[in-house]
């Protein structure tokens, strides 16, 4: 179990990670989640001891990082799957980590065929690599020691599609058998499936967390789109409903469930050609959450607005 | 993972041993000696030695009164050691850096003072290895010289000058094992070592010492060849002063490298 209490991390007048304090249980995978920059790399580091803390602490099964004896036997760490030597060979870089921990090199071929690392692969040197075979290879590293709690940095950077499920199962399996997985992304999408708790972080503060069902709730209006052969009949029969309708597309949204509004045009004869559930996902929660703490916003980016408008959704 | 258990909110440490500290000077030996660069570092400082014995025992070939003793040899065959081999003192500590791997070593013994004295220890290995090569080479080179030059061999190398040697070698690496950790940039500490221990000897000292008087009584208080030259002659007697020049010359290049340099590796974030 990770417990990271009233972390914060100041560099001059910049504060990198501002009083951040949350909790990863064993068995579940929690996903760190963030836009580049929101400290999700310096609350990592401040976890295993390479940055200290400016004040509160992160105590890892109960300890500090420093006070557990071969630590690589207890927590696997990949903080960045390039930060090796370019000169090294994966088979080399493996070897070296499990000399350290004391481990025989059996454990480096067992890892090697758990990521999929051929041998002619293994024996290429690092700077050779691509950015997947950095990761298959960062995390191999981190599974060195057998290890209980993992603590991943952008791990599914740079891996193709079939290398972000098999890192998914690889996680869900591994907390399946107790162990507690932190993995930070700037990516919902690569987070959202594998995660079963999210923390989300803007600017170095929290800014929500839970499981995915408590945090969809967050957005709790329900919304609806539709569209009608008679948009105009629409329009009418719905706001006769009281309902609130707002054009969106090439239909509108309105602030009722699917069936409130299939209940209407069914009522008001009105044949619909579309009808969905509108309600935002976590992709614009989290847009919205960080909206005001994103560095920079990419024009065209439909991100929600800073404030909730009730009638919106 | 050892149990099964689901719930596991603390971690027993009880039964796990921290890592022993000959098994950390093991690892960073290896990684002194396991990239391309290191192997090339070894190869062309073994074609080097090779290289000097080749031209003594040609000039023994080519003139009949020419006599190389063991004491010679060992002169000889320590310089091939002190060109290239400090690169791996350097490099021990800034490839960290440069490689950015102290993000994985410094994670895997957060205890960053016992990662530098491995290091330290891996570096002193290093030399002590390499002079025992030197030296082994040398008393070969001896009898095959005297053979060829047709003298019989003189084994003139006391213990006490060669203890000497092996602690000139210390020094000079010990340099640039703290010029490594102050800079912490593999190719400026590599010039800055350079330029400190053969550059400025040769180039600046060397002239300065020849043609000024004030410069025969400072420059052995700051340079470490002039300082440390008469323990690695037999034939000089070292006195208080030498003593002191060697001091405060060691203090200069090594002491005040390693000081500043262990605080900083201790202190910075390896990024």
């Amino acid at each position: 179990m990770i417990e990271v209490s009233g972390l914060t991390r100041t560099y001059g007048g910049f504060t990198a990670v501002d009083d951040v304090s949350f909790t990863c249980e064993p068995g579940r995978v929690t996903g760190f989640l963030g836009p580049n920059g929101a400290g999700k790399t310096t609350t990592m580091r401040i976890m295993v001891g390479l940055t200290p803390p400016s004040s509160g602490r992160v105590t890892i099964g109960g300890h500090l990082y420093r006070d557990i004896p071969n630590p690589g036997r207890h927590v696997g760490v990949l903080l960045d799957a390039g930060a090796q030597h370019a000169g090294r060979s994966g088979r080399e870089i493996l070897t070296i980590g499990a000399r350290t921990m004391g481990l025989p090199d059996s454990r480096v071929d067992e890892m090697l065929a758990m990521v999929s690392l051929s041998d002619e692969e293994a024996s290429r040197r690092l700077r050779n690599y691509s950015l997947g075979m950095k990761q298959r290879l960062g995390i191999a590293h981190a599974l060195l020691g057998d290890p209980e709690v993992l603590i991943l940095d952008e791990p599914a950077n740079g891996l193709d599609p079939a290398g972000i499920r098999w890192m998914r199962d690889l996680l869900k399996g591994y907390a399946h058998r107790g162990g507690t997985v932190l993995l930070s992304s700037h990516l919902l999408n690569e987070v959202e499936l594998v995660a079963d708790e999210l923390i989300l972080i803007g600017r170095g503060k929290i800014v929500a967390q839970g499981d995915k069902k408590s945090l969809g709730a967050l957005d709790a209006q329900v919304s609806s789109l539709v569209t009608a052969l008679d948009p105009a009949a629409l329009v009418r029969g719905l706001e006769a409903e009281g309902f609130q309708v707002v054009p969106e597309g090439e239909g509108f949204r309105v602030n009722a469930s699917t069936a409130d509004v299939g209940r209407a045009a069914l009522e008001h004869l009105i044949v619909l050609t579309d009808l969905r559930d509108g309600a935002a996902g976590l992709e614009d929660l989290f847009l919205e959450l960080t909206a005001d703490t994103q560095r920079e916003v990419a024009p065209g980016v439909p991100a929600a607005p800073a404030a909730p408008e009730g009638a919106h959704r | 993972m050892t149990t099964h258990a689901p719930e596991r909110r603390t971690i027993d440490i009880s039964r796990t041993e921290g890592i022993p500290f000959s098994r950390l000077v093991k690892v960073e030996w290896r990684k002194m000696l396991d990239t391309r660069g290191g192997f090339w570092l070894l190869a062309i400082t073994g074609v080097l030695l090779v290289f000097a014995v080749a031209i003594v025992l040609l000039v023994i070939g080519l003139d009949e009164d020419v006599r190389v003793s063991a004491l010679d040899w060992s002169t000889i065959l320590t310089i091939p050691l002190s060109l290239l081999l400090p690169v791996f003192a350097i490099q021990s500590v800034t490839s960290e850096w440069s490689q950015r791997t102290g993000l994985v070593t410094f994670s895997l013994e957060p205890h960053r003072i016992r990662v530098l004295l491995a290091k330290v220890s891996a570096v002193i290995l290093l030399v002590l290895a390499t002079i025992v090569v030197a030296i082994a080479l040398g008393a070969v080179a001896n009898v095959v010289g005297a053979q060829m030059g047709g003298y019989d061999a003189r084994w003139n190398l006391e213990v006490s000058t060669l203890a000497a040697t092996v602690f000139v070698q210390l020094v000079y690496f010990l340099m640039a094992f703290g010029i490594g950790m102050v800079l912490l940039s593999t190719p400026a500490a590599i010039a800055i070592f350079y330029v400190v221990a053969l550059l400025l000897p040769f180039m600046v000292y060397g002239t300065l010492y020849a043609l000024f008087d004030w410069a025969q009584d400072f420059i052995p208080w700051i340079d470490l060849q002039f300082a440390t030259a008469p323990l690695l002659d037999p034939n000089d007697s070292v006195s208080a002063t030498n003593i002191a020049q060697m001091a405060v010359a060691c203090t200069i290049w090594v002491v005040v490298p390693l000081v500043l340099g262990s605080r900083r590796v201790l202190s910075s974030e390896p990024k």
